[in-house]
């Protein structure tokens, strides 16, 4: 704080002093200069170097290098540069390398950079001669934490004592620092981390900072990977009713037709299936988004698979059931709705679940069309890091659904068991048991 | 795919349908078999069976098959397996197309014509399998409420009231809520009886109702049964080889073989003196056991 105050006081000091001289020079040569009015040091450009752990991103509030360049105009030669950047920007302790060019020469130039919290003086030992472009790299400066797009301004002392402003720069895009950001940072300064990375193979697969941002990053993915296959499959299942019923038609044209669906569609890759409809469509003219034409040929793809699950379902009911039913007086639909589905729901629960879990398994092949699922979160990230993590990442979104879900199959497989046997628990009888009266 | 050999049956023609004065008037065409039924005057025949004829692919098996029962009367028929003896019950309720001949349920016919509406007259003919075919899926209870609701429309109070009474009267009010797989196999052929006879039809048909049951379940389910025949003057045509229950429920007792009525008549004739030879071996057979 006293830093800054001082460092104020003295810019303060400096800028009266530059006044005083600046109007002075007006008054002498400035008139015949003034209609140029041009900057006599331009602002080129500001970068910053990504300082997103296995991303290309600038995060706020770390360490980062700000590379600033401009060009010094005919006429002017500058003695000294500041270079500010909104509030919560910090320059301190950064080290600033001056790179001064002549044409293709590189001139050497001395100078000291006086970091005062979000400015950044450099004063030069010689002025930078006119026509040359200055180029400014400063180390381990940080913008503000927030995020945002910031521009690089400021001010510089020309070889007359003038102080001038310098022109915003091109923006520079920085992420907000989210706490996820913060656990990485911290982790890269724990010395198990080091440690675990250190193994060739735990650096490479499980590397904790790149599971940590994986995660993160991974999530919308395995967000669509779930809205493809949760809102695919209703349809394939009401599809895949729809087909199991034709194929037991009585009628042999709707019998062929639901045939060649379900072979054609069992026979051939999902993989092909999905280059076909993406790649096909859009040659007709039609252009659907990929996410809704995702959902669709997931759901004609399962359908197929579903198909042959409930007419294998629903043919396993004995023709007793029929009977029964029908020696009731019930008609047919009566039959299917009341007594044949609801027996075929329970037998084929276990199988339509490990479909299910295929299938969004199978959402996966998406990727290679552009569907931002899972495993495009998950290659995309793999590329930038040059780290096998994210893939392992990806590993544990799928891991998440489909072992709970397979748990479940089992259980419902023992409750089935349990429930054919007539085991398990028994409701309570209201009187005395009739074993055998 | 070798195509089927063609074989000459002789099968004979579908008649064409009785119109409603024929069908009336043919029911008193027939002299009164020999039954301890009581009979009371100018009765018709509840059920009715006219040169019944059935073939599956090229086999006939029921051949030229008549039979009347009349209402309230208890008929038990046997016969060696392969006889004939589902086949006919299930022509009756239309489980079955007959292939000629007439049957009349209450006078209409209900072969021939295809005006039948098949769902209504299975209303009225209960049915009881030898496996039970009980709905696993539902419990005791409920098996005896589908049919009301679904087919009768009944409401769900009305039908649960219903099938807790039959129930009771099966002995099992007490197991309601359990499940077919929960319940005994004679437990469950007595759900199956109620689901029938909640259904309150003119008829019951029985198929060998006993004879997937373990030895000690039987007594329960014939109890049940004679209930039916003795106290609810129920209709009923039951297969069965159980001789006591032949001996004291039924009115009448039908012998079949080879898909022919061979012989009929009052219980204790048929067994003790049967005229038929093949009757006598049949029976002579099943005794044995
Ligand atoms: N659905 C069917 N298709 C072909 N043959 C059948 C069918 N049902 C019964 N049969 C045959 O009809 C004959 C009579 O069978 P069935 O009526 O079941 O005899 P029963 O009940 O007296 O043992 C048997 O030869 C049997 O093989
Ligand atoms: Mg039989």
């Amino acid at each position: 704080m006293t830093q800054r105050n001082t460092s104020l006081a003295r810019r303060m000091a400096q800028a009266l002093v530059a006044c005083a001289v600046a109007v002075s020079m007006a008054f002498c040569v400035g008139v015949a200069l003034a209609p140029a009015g041009a900057q006599a040091l331009t602002t080129n450009k500001a970068t910053a170097r990504p300082n997103e752990q296995g991303g290309d991103g600038v995060i706020g509030g770390e360490n980062t290098r700000l590379t600033w360049e401009g060009t010094v105009d005919a006429g002017e030669q500058v003695e000294s540069i500041t270079l500010s950047l909104p509030e919560g920007a910090s320059f301190d302790g950064s080290t600033t390398r001056i790179t001064v060019l002549e044409g293709l020469n590189r001139v050497s130039v001395d100078g000291t950079a006086t970091p005062a919290g979000d400015t950044l003086k450099v004063s030069f030992a010689t002025p930078i001669p006119e026509g040359s472009l200055l180029r400014l790299e400063v180390t381990d400066m940080k913008f503000p934490e927030a995020g945002g797009d910031y521009a690089v301004g400021g001010s510089y002392v020309n070889q007359a004592g003038q102080t001038e402003a310098l022109n915003d720069s091109p923006t520079v895009s920085v992420i907000a620092n989210t706490p996820l950001q913060r656990v990485v940072t911290w982790l890269d300064g724990q010395a198990w981390v080091s440690a675990w990375n250190s193994n060739a193979f735990l650096g490479m697969f499980l590397k904790p900072q790149l599971i940590v941002t994986s995660l993160a990053t991974l999530f919308p993915g395995w967000l669509l990977c779930l809205l493809i296959v949760i809102v695919a499959y209703p349809f394939a299942i009401a599809l895949g009713l729809a087909f199991a019923f034709m194929k037991m038609s009585r009628h042999k044209p709707v019998r062929a037709i639901a045939i060649v669906y379900i072979n054609v569609l069992r026979g051939t890759p999902l993989f092909l299936q999905i280059y076909i409809a993406f790649f096909g469509l859009p040659m007709l003219g039609v252009n659907i988004n990929n996410t809704i034409l995702g959902i669709v040929v997931m759901a004609i793809n399962s359908s197929a698979y579903l198909a042959e699950i409930f007419r294998a379902g629903i043919e396993s009911i004995p023709v007793g059931q029929y009977e029964a039913a029908a020696s009731l007086g019930m008609n047919r639909s009566q039959t299917m709705v009341s007594i044949i589905l609801p027996q075929t729901v329970r037998r084929v629960i276990p199988t339509v679940t490990s479909d299910f879990i295929m299938s969004y398994k199978d959402t996966s092949l998406l990727s290679s069309v552009g569907v931002m699922e899972l495993m495009m979160f998950a290659k995309n990230l793999t590329t930038v890091s040059g780290n096998i993590t994210p893939y392992m990442a990806a590993a544990i979104f799928y891991l998440i659904v489909t072992l709970p879900l397979s748990k479940v199959v089992g259980n419902i497989e023992k409750r089935l068991a349990h429930a054919e046997k007539g085991t398990g628990p028994r409701p309570k009888t209201t009187g005395e048991a009739t074993e055998n009266a | 795919m070798p195509r089927k050999k063609h074989v000459s049956v002789d099968i004979p023609e579908v008649p064409p349908a009785l119109s409603a004065e024929e069908a009336a008037a043919r029911a008193y065409e027939h002299d009164k078999p020999l039954t301890k039924h009581s009979f009371e005057s100018h009765e018709h025949p509840i059920v009715r069976i006219e040169h019944l004829n059935k073939s599956f692919d090229e086999t006939l098996v029921l051949k030229d098959v008549n039979l009347d029962v009349w209402p309230g009367e208890v008929v038990v028929v046997l016969g060696p397996s392969g006889s004939g003896k589902s086949t006919m019950l299930r022509c009756i309720n239309l489980l079955e197309t007959p292939t000629a001949g007439h049957i009349l349920i209450e006078d209409e016919e209900i072969t021939g014509s295809g005006k039948t509406d098949v769902n209504k007259l299975r209303q009225n003919l209960g049915m009881v399998f030898q496996s039970f075919n009980l709905f696993p899926h539902l419990t005791a209870k409920e098996n005896v409420m589908i049919g009301q609701t679904k087919v009768l429309g009944k409401t769900k109070e009305e039908a649960e009231r219903e099938a807790l009474v039959q129930l009771d009267a099966v002995g099992l009010g007490d197991r309601a809520d359990f499940t077919p797989a929960q319940l005994s196999g004679g437990q469950q052929q007595r759900v199956a009886i109620a689901r029938a006879v909640a259904m309150h039809p003119d008829v019951l048909l029985f198929d060998e109702p006993t004879s997937a049951l373990d030895p000690e379940l039987v007594r329960g389910v014939l109890d049940v049964m004679r209930d039916l025949a003795e106290n609810g003057g129920m209709t009923m045509i039951v297969v069965t080889h159980e001789m006591g229950f032949a001996r004291d429920v039924a009115d009448r007792a039908v012998f079949m073989e080879d898909g022919v009525v061979v012989e009929q008549g009052l219980p204790e004739n048929v067994f003790d003196h049967p005229e038929n030879e093949r009757t006598a071996e049949f029976l002579g057979s099943i005794q044995a056991k």
